[in-house]
Formats: structure tokens, sequence, C-alpha cells
């Protein structure tokens, strides 16, 4: 899955350039000139020149109502079957479908966006497609490419700084990370940030100071529970390398088998290189057999 | 605030109103047709008739986007726990005039969602069945939205029938991810609510699959009550396995106060 049909599979400087929302026709406006014309038409004809040219501008108004009226349930139609295929996207990168969602992203970034706002969510899918493929400089382009567009709601924000700081930890760009971080923690609600928690953990783990890992762990686990759901096993997993590190295996153990208690040790160890490194040193705990 | 009778009450007149409008409109251009093939001299120049009724659906038209615009804003409101946001979003679509009854109705479901979400389970159950209430014609996701709250409602109000009734209705749609995952929570705690533990079981391994795929609260619920049923339908690896996730995903506290019954997943 390397190349698409244009080039490059998910070429991001491609697919942010072609997936620009047009202009918008202003069809309101062309439909009141056309209006105009047929009363002025219809008046003209009333006026002695012919039952014709009022039979013309009967028709033309009568066409135009019926033609607004297709034109809505037209747009009302496309932008139906828009939205469901952003959520077929949305419902493959749930179920780890990646490169289904990555052929999909391609071919619909690939035309002029219908609204911002579609292409802001199909963008942000694209972003978390990157992640997985560890694109990480290509996943960084879309959230510089997002942040730039100045959203309003402070929580949006928070989430694309997020995904932006967690991939330059994933891309080795640690400077940049506790930049970005640091800008995170000045942030409202940074606090309590169940996201901030981990992306926090994380770099204590890469930047080797894993007292602090722990540490943050131990504070801001009841966020990360409320907030994270079942991704608290990243948290876990990381912990862990931390425990790794300073040689306490007891708890390095423990929290090991809690990460995989609520993650497959695949999925973790995919994630986070650092997590990975500790499978076989450690026992993974087992889901139990259907039949028992 | 608006009140859940109010906004019904709202919703029935602007309905009203709508179709009498759309009926006028019509009324117009049939009527100006008929004068000008049977009359010589009509009253009104159907010309201008028609273009008055054309200039009339025009604004119309162009006034009711904005009310689309209004109620596509507060479901992400809801889900970011911005109630005070959503309900002044919600009441302005609610007064702003739509030609198409479809946004009329999204508003008020869209209310009942938010009445969920703030514990009011009364209101959001008379508001969803107020939506039910009307033909849902090429609204197959109000519908399934519709049921799918009411169901949740009905059930904090400890109408396990109700619940039942509303929830039958969803099997006959097909369901994308996020609603099949709400239904699956849904159907637990109604099965959980007249003990059907051993069909709580079927297919253990394939829903807690798909526990991990909701959101957090849901999970965490769903899997206590997956591991007080495989406890009670004596599958004991299950019912450790389960019990111990929940340990790690919060506090079992929170969850015997929402659920008593849930407390014997620690019992012995």
């Amino acid at each position: 899955m390397t190349e698409s049909a244009t080039g490059e599979f998910l070429d991001v400087r491609r697919l942010l350039e072609q997936s620009e929302p047009r202009a918008p026709v202003r069809w309101f406006g062309y439909a009141a000139g056309f209006l105009l014309l047929m009363v002025v038409l219809g008046a003209l004809g009333s006026g002695g020149g012919g039952a014709l040219v009022q039979l013309v501008a009967m028709v033309g108004m009568a066409g135009l109502i019926v033609a607004m009226g297709v034109v809505t349930w037209s747009a009302a139609r496309i932008m139906r079957a828009e939205q469901e295929q952003m959520q077929a996207v949305e419902e493959l990168i749930q179920l780890r479908r990646w490169s289904e969602a990555g052929l999909m992203l391609d071919h619909m970034l690939s035309r002029p966006a219908r609204s911002a706002v579609m292409r802001v969510q199909m963008l942000l899918c694209l972003a978390a497609v990157l992640g997985r493929y560890h694109r990480y400089g290509d996943a960084i382009a879309v959230y510089d490419h997002l942040l730039g567009l100045e959203f309003e709601d402070e929580q949006s924000v928070h989430g694309l700084r997020l995904g932006r700081a967690m991939s330059l930890l994933h891309d080795e760009r640690l400077y940049d990370a506790d930049r970005a971080i640091n800008e995170l923690r000045r942030g409202p609600g940074a606090g309590e940030s169940g996201g901030l928690a981990l992306v926090e953990i994380y770099r204590d783990v890469k930047t080797g100071h894993p007292e602090d890992a722990i540490a943050t762990f131990g504070e801001k686990l009841a966020a990360m529970r409320k907030q994270l759901g079942q991704r608290v096993a990243d948290a876990y997993g990381l912990v862990a390398r931390a425990h790794d590190l300073l040689g306490q295996q007891a708890e390095a153990q423990q929290a090991y088998e809690s990460a995989t208690l609520l993650a497959p040790e695949a999925e973790l160890s995919r994630r986070y290189g650092e997590v990975a490194a500790l499978a076989g040193r450690y026992r993974a705990a087992e889901a139990p057999g259907e039949e028992t | 605030m608006i009140s859940a009778e109010a906004a019904i009450a709202r919703l029935r007149r602007d309905l009203a109103v709508v179709l009498g409008l759309k009926l006028a409109l019509v009324g117009v251009v049939v009527l100006a047709g008929a004068a000008d093939l049977l009359l010589e001299q009509p009253v009104i120049r159907p010309s201008l008739a028609l273009a008055a009724a054309g200039v009339v659906w025009i604004y119309l038209s162009y006034r009711s986007v904005a009310g689309t615009r209004l109620v596509a804003m507060s479901p992400a409101l809801i889900a970011s726990g911005r109630y005070e946001q959503a309900e002044r979003q919600i009441e302005e679509a609610l007064r702003t005039f739509s030609l198409f009854r479809i946004v009329k109705l999204r508003s008020v479901y869209h209310l009942a969602a938010l009445r969920q979400a703030q514990g009011r389970f009364a209101e959001a159950a008379a508001l969803c069945r107020a939506v039910l209430a009307r033909p849902l014609r090429g609204a197959a996701e109000l519908e399934r939205s519709a049921r799918l709250t009411l169901a949740g409602a009905l059930l904090e109000l400890e109408d396990a029938r109700g619940a039942y009734e509303a929830l039958l209705g969803l099997y006959r749609h097909r369901l994308p991810l996020g609603q099949a995952l709400e239904l699956l929570a849904l159907q637990t705690d109604y099965l959980a609510r007249i003990e059907a533990w051993e069909q709580m079981v079927e297919g253990l391994g394939r829903k807690v699959e798909l526990t991990e795929l909701m959101p957090a609260v849901a999970g965490m619920r769903t899997q206590a009550l997956l591991g007080l049923a495989a406890r009670k339908a004596g599958r004991p690896r299950w019912a450790e396995y389960l019990r111990r996730r929940v340990e790690l995903l919060g506090e079992a506290q929170e969850l015997i106060a929402w659920r008593g019954a849930i407390g014997q997943l620690w019992a012995g």
C-alpha cells in the first residue's frame, strides 16, 4: 500500500491542497435575479407583448420554485452521503482497520471538501492513520495545518496540541515536544487533563526521568481513567517501563499485567517501542477462553 | 430554560404553521394558474402572485438554513459537557423558523439528549416520545437516536418494560458502530435488571471486545455488569477477569453507588 492512482499513498501536501473547499456558489442571488427577470417579463407580456411572454414568465417562476426544491434536496442528499462516508472512516479507525481507512481518506481528501467542518474531521482522521503507520512527521504537518486554522473552541485546540505533542515524542523531537508540553501546561484546564498527563509520562520515560513518570501517574490516575477510558492501558504500560528502568521488577510486572489486562500486548508494543522492550521479560495478562 | 412541555407545544405549533405555509404557497401557484386560464381579467395578475410566492419561498428557505446550522452544533456541545451553551443553541434553534420539519424534530431530540445528560430522565423520555410520535420517513437516523435515548431514560426511571419496547424498534435498523455500542450497553443494563444472566454471557468475549470501544463510563459499567453476569452464570474466570479490569478503569464505590447489585462482583 504505497501508491494511490494519483501518487504516493496519503501524500499529505497533495491532500491538503486538493481538499481545500471551493468558494460556495451564491445561488440565492442567482435565484433572486432570475425571479426578478421573470417578473419583468410578466409585466411586459401583460402590456400587449402577448400571452406567450406571460406564459414564459409563469413557467419560469414555477420552474424556479421546483428547481430550488430539487437543488435543496440534492444538496441534502450529497451532504448525507458524505457524512456517511465520514462515519465509515471513523468506524474503520475505531475498529483498527487502518489500511481501509487510509484508502477512503486518500480518496475523500483528493477532491475539494464540501465544507470546512467536514475537511477538519477528515484531516483529524488522517493524522490518526498516519500515526498508525508511524509517519509522525506527516502527522505533525497535519496537526500544524489544523492549528493554523485557529479554532475558537479551546477543547479542540487542546486535543490538537496533545496529538501534536505525542507525535513529536514518537518522532524523537524531544526539544520541540517539551516546548509543546509546556505550552499545553499553560492552557486552560491543563491540571485536569488526562491526555496531558499521558503525554508527560511518555516524555519522562523517553527522557530518562522514570521517577517523574511514576509520580505523575499516581497524581493523575483518576483523571486519566475518567478521560482515557480503556486507553489508560497506555499509562500503565509506560509506568511499567519506568519501574523497569529503576530496576523495580515486581512493580514493573504488576503495571505490565495491568496494561495487558486492558489492551492487547501486541497493540501496546506497536504504539510504544519503549513498552515493546518489556515483551517477553514480563508476563502479560490473558483473557479467558470463550468457553470458560 | 425551556421545559419539555413548552418545547413539545412549540414543536406542534411550528409543524402546523410550516404545513399551512407550504399548502398556502402551493395554493397560490395553483390558483394563479387557474385564474389565468379561466378569468379574462383576474383580480391579481397571476405572474405577480407567482413572483410573490417565489420570493416568499426563497426567503423562507434562506431563513431555514440558519436553523439547520444551529441544530448541527448542539451534539458537540453536549458531548463536551457545555450544557448551558448547548441549551442556548437549542432554544435558539427551536425559536428559529424552518421550512424543514426534520430540523425542528432534530432540535427537540437534541433537547432530549441534553436533558438525559443532565439526569432529567422524565423530561428526556417525554421529548423522545414527542419526536417518535411523528412520521419519520427519511429520518431513520433520528428515529434510532430517539429510541436509544428513550430506552436509556426509561431504564433510569426503572421502566424496564418501556425500555424494552423502545429497543425493539431498533432491531429492524442497521446500526452504525456508535449506536450499536450504545445498544449493547442498554441491552446489558436491561438484561441485568431482569436478571437474564445466561443471555448476558452469550458471546461474552466479543461483547467485552466491543466494550473497549465505548466511552469511558459506559465501557466500565457494561464490563461490570457482564462480570456480574459471569459470576451468576457460573463462569468464575470471566468474572475475575472483568472484576480486575473494572478495578483498573475506575472506582468500585462509584459503580456500586450507580447499581448496588454490582457489589456482588466483590462479594466472597
